[in-house]
């Protein structure tokens, strides 16, 4: 079997489009990750793949996080003629999972945050992380969560503080896209308010 | 199925470019985002955007529903309808809770929506502010700053004029306290629904090339005034003449020859479930 890239996208696109209408909504992508072509996954995750050929075309523009930058940049080029460009100008920059220690909190102080008069114009950020299934709980709130949806995240950054920043004066921000090696995907959107879910110890 | 056509009529790349901007109106909830808006084999203004949506969205297992005010055998529905089952082969419903996707122009179903569910509304003028300000670059600086003083005034002024706020239809609303939208020509009865849906609402302009959203669990909340409540179309003692219903949105009909009014289900499709449940026919 190999990937269709009219069904097979399709079924990528609606589980992005449940999971950014639906913050903390985990969608699978394992299924159609399992059929993107070992060849083509040099330097960068399936699941990755998979977006990129999901969203790009030669009209996006894209920044890769890696020290194999310059080989995965040429590849995602290559399958979907989409341009790499530098980090304030890209409208999906990419951090992959072998990206230096702090690449996720520069990509977000960075990216465009849009205008006031076109929030649109801004950047997407997908991050490849260990897991979307465990590590910190990250409590979350606004638009598409019914109360509260809890998560639980494996990154060790400040970037909650660093998107709290980005995003203070909504409309403008930026929208985070997480991937996890099991193929699970997770997408933060500019309206999600994250809160640490530290536990709170008791004096008995 | 007609396989001249690609799958879903649109070629990818244009898929692409309308997912790319549905993404972005699902993040910023009541903006307008700018798409390309293709050229399609139905009028600019008969719901191509509604339908591009549509075309962007569909999978093979999808189950599509298309109504028109209420109705899903007119004209327009129906022809929807034939183009995108022409050239994906997805099956068609009347039932609302049995479609995946819901294509709807002027209404938003009795029954009410589900998580699984995507409502997709035809908008033939999505600026709520195109009424005061000809100029899009001057609506896309109000709703920048969120300088909103011409809406309230609009509602203000047919207050004073007529005694009430006359909006039929396309009552404004703030979205997620942050964007005034026009939530498509729904009758004021509809404009509730929006407000903490279960269901991902999207909304696409076709002519003006424009799509928006209203993800699920969002506050939409009608504009009115604290002594001048937004009031829905009120059908306080009349019921449906064929089901019976209450509280659903009626039509008025008037039988020319007797002079006499009645009022009839404007979801078609409700109205038939209902009288089907009151009534079972044909061979059990």
């Amino acid at each position: 079997m190999t990937l269709d890239i009219v069904h097979d996208l399709q079924s990528v696109y609606r589980k992005l489009v449940d999971s950014t209408s639906r913050p903390g909504l985990i969608s699978d992508l394992s299924k159609q990750a399992s059929l993107v072509e070992e060849e083509d996954q040099k330097g960068c995750s399936a699941s990755l793949l998979l977006i990129a050929l999901t969203l790009f075309d030669q009209e996006v523009s894209f920044k890769v996080f890696s020290p194999q930058a310059d080989y995965v940049s040429q590849t995602i080029n290559q399958l979907t003629y989409a341009k790499p460009t530098d980090l304030k100008k890209a409208d999906f920059l990419l951090i992959l999972q072998d990206a230096e220690k702090g690449s996720l909190e520069e990509a977000i102080i960075n990216a465009k945050a849009g205008t006031l008069k076109n929030p649109h114009t801004s950047a997407f950020i997908i991050v490849e992380v260990d897991s979307v299934t465990s590590g910190e709980a990250l409590l979350l709130k606004g638009p598409g969560i019914h109360t509260t949806e809890l998560v639980h995240l494996d990154i060790n950054e400040n970037w909650v503080e660093s998107r709290q920043e980005k995003n203070k004066e909504y409309p403008l921000g930026i929208d985070l896209i997480f991937i996890d090696q099991n193929h699970q995907l997770l997408a933060l959107p500019r309206t999600t308010q994250i809160t640490r879910n530290r536990v709170i110890e008791w004096d008995m | 199925m007609n396989t001249a056509y690609n799958f879903a009529f649109f070629d990818e790349g244009s898929k692409r470019e309308i997912r790319r901007a549905t993404l972005k109106a699902i993040a910023i909830p009541g903006y307008q985002v700018p798409f390309a808006s293709r050229e399609m084999p139905i009028g600019r203004g008969w719901g191509t955007g509604g339908l591009q949506l549509t075309l962007s969205l569909i999978g093979k297992n999808d189950v599509l529903k298309v109504i028109d005010q209420g109705s899903d055998e007119s004209v327009n529905a129906v022809n929807i309808k034939k183009l995108v089952s022409d050239t994906t082969g997805v099956a068609t419903t009347d039932h609302t809770a049995e479609a995946s996707l819901i294509q709807s122009r002027h209404r938003i179903p009795e029954v009410p929506l589900k998580k699984d569910q995507i409502l997709i509304l035809q908008v033939p003028l999505p600026e709520p502010l195109r009424y005061y300000e000809p100029s899009e670059n001057e609506t896309k600086k109000l709703h920048g700053e969120k300088e909103y003083s011409g809406a309230w005034l609009m509602l203000f002024e047919q207050i004073m004029k007529y005694g009430s706020m006359t909006t039929g239809a396309d009552h404004p609303v703030m979205v997620h306290d942050r964007y005034v939208m026009a939530p498509s020509p729904i009758p004021r009865f509809d404009n509730p629904k929006m407000n903490e849906s279960e269901a991902l609402i999207l909304l696409g302009a076709g002519r003006e090339k424009k799509v928006y959203a209203v993800p699920p669990y969002t506050k939409v909340v009608s504009l009115d005034f604290e002594d001048y409540p937004f009031e829905p179309e009120s059908f306080e003692d009349k019921h449906c003449r064929l089901c019976g219903s209450t509280g659903v949105f009626l039509d008025e009909l008037v039988d020319e020859a007797t002079d006499e009014t009645f009022y009839q289900c404007n979801d078609t499709s409700y109205c038939i479930e209902t009288l089907n449940e009151v009534e079972p026919f044909g061979v059990k």
